[in-house]
């Protein structure tokens, strides 16, 4: 059955039709524009959404208030952009470059954010009516929106959608109350990831300041300390040293598998790992020796040192072919030819000065 | 030295069988070309009968590790026996591939 429009509606939707091609033009350009730009600024986003308007939305959203739309142009949402960041600071961000990048409708952008009585509640977006700067005159006189919001306030925003709640409908004061709970808590939450951001860039800059002016008593050892400290290049004589055996290339990789090896030796600051590297590096190189000296291997990845600096503490430290095979579990992922692997380095390291002494 | 690929649609095997030192490098560097083009589907080295590898050879392993992992695809060797896992091992490789 066909079904019965007014001839308002039907003919906004003959006009949506006839631009239907140009309007995904705009989505598609719109939609590179900025991804570029914000991919220029190095803002990490959750996620950045983009579509023009279907038919059926487009006809339930004229069934509902035609009568407000003159032409087609008068719908500012026909092409929308939603872009979802982690944090409230990353939505003015984004605004600054929606505003660089695009005309701006101050007349229709609404910021929901600061439309907030005392008494409601919600937790709401920015929103910003934009039209494209070009020469194509079609395309400049159509407006598009642009919504930005964080990932927390897109959650409350599809939630509030599921249960059917808009603003308009008067709900009892319980339900009133259970809602300005979660919107408050979610805006709470918000606001405390974004300080917590602030508070991590902070300690990060302060552990890059104790690291370089060579203070590394004070630093506890985590995540953080220990990649700022690879930073500084702590293994390079030792790794250039082992490399030479062969004249081998050294190939990078990541060193952040050995962290949890070094947490469980005890070491609690990037001192007690440089106090490691002190006393453990002849006798790291002469394992590395005695294992390659014997092969033509002239690629190696510049873990190398660390991990031999790591079976020659573990040596020291009398835990055996057990504390070889920890060792290669953590770094290899555990697999029972771990254990074979670390048989093989026993018996190589066995004839080595080091741990003759241990031996004694 | 033989290299075989065998493809699906979810996964391709390369089949290394002999010894892959310098001299057979170059020509097995070719076999694997079809690698390259995995577009996101895992690639397994089938090492089973594979007897040697040389530095050689490790660079063409670490060459379609560094093509296919920027697409999604896992490299994965299969069937290394013990003394070419000592070979990754004392070259720190292990870490970057999967194994089998």
């Amino acid at each position: 059955m066909t079904e019965q429009r007014n001839p308002h509606t039907e003919l906004l939707l003959e006009e949506y039709r006839q631009q239907l091609p140009m309007l995904e033009r705009l989505e598609q350009q719109a939609y590179q524009l900025l991804a570029a730009a914000l991919k220029k600024q190095g803002i990490e986003l959750n996620s950045i959404e983009h579509r023009v308007k279907t038919e059926k939305s487009l006809a339930g959203k004229l069934e509902l208030k035609g009568e407000k739309y003159h032409t087609i142009n008068d719908i500012t949402d026909l092409v929308g952009i939603r872009i979802i960041t982690f944090y409230t600071d990353d939505v003015d961000k984004v605004s600054v470059i929606v505003k660089q990048l695009f005309n701006v409708d101050w007349q229709n952008s609404v910021d929901k954010r600061k439309l907030h009585q005392l008494n409601s509640f919600g937790y709401l977006s920015l929103h910003y009516i934009c039209s494209l700067r070009t020469d194509d005159k079609e395309m400049a006189a159509v407006k598009f929106e642009i919504q930005m919001r964080t990932a927390l306030q897109h959650v409350w925003s599809a939630i509030e959608h599921d249960i059917g709640y808009k603003g308009a409908v008067k709900l009892p004061p319980d339900l009133r109350r259970q809602f300005s709970r979660l919107a408050g808590m979610l805006e709470l939450a918000d606001d405390e990831f974004n300080r917590l951001r602030t508070t991590m860039s902070e300690y990060r800059r302060q552990v890059q300041a104790l690291v370089k002016s060579g203070h590394l008593d004070e630093v506890p050892l985590s995540t953080d300390s220990f990649r700022s400290f690879l930073e500084i290049n702590p293994f390079d004589r030792l790794n250039q040293r082992i490399a030479s055996v062969n004249q081998a290339e050294l190939f990078r990789t990541s060193m952040m598998l050995f962290l949890p090896i070094l947490e469980d030796f005890g070491m609690q600051t990037l001192g007690d790992i440089q106090t490691f590297v002190e006393q453990n590096s002849e006798d790291a190189y002469q394992l590395a020796l005695s294992q390659l000296a014997v092969t033509d291997l002239d690629i190696m990845a510049d873990s190398v040192a660390l991990q031999n600096l790591c079976l020659v503490h573990s040596l020291k430290q009398g835990r055996g072919i057990e504390g070889l095979t920890y060792i290669y579990n953590t770094i290899n992922g555990r697999r029972d030819s771990n254990r074979t692997l670390a048989a093989a380095i026993l018996k190589m390291a066995e004839s080595l000065p080091f741990m003759q002494e241990i031996t004694k | 030295m033989k290299t075989t690929i065998q493809e699906n649609e979810k996964v391709m095997v390369a089949v290394l069988e002999g010894r892959l030192d310098t001299a057979a490098a170059a020509e097995t560097g070719k076999a694997l070309a079809p690698l390259y083009e995995a577009n996101g589907r895992d690639i397994i080295f089938d090492c089973n009968a594979l007897e040697y590898i040389s530095s050689s050879g490790l660079r063409l392993f670490l060459g379609v590790l560094k093509a296919a992992k920027p697409k999604g695809s896992q490299v994965i060797i299969s069937g290394i026996n013990d003394e070419l896992r000592k070979v990754f091992a004392l070259t720190g490789f292990t870490n970057l591939f999967t194994f089998q």
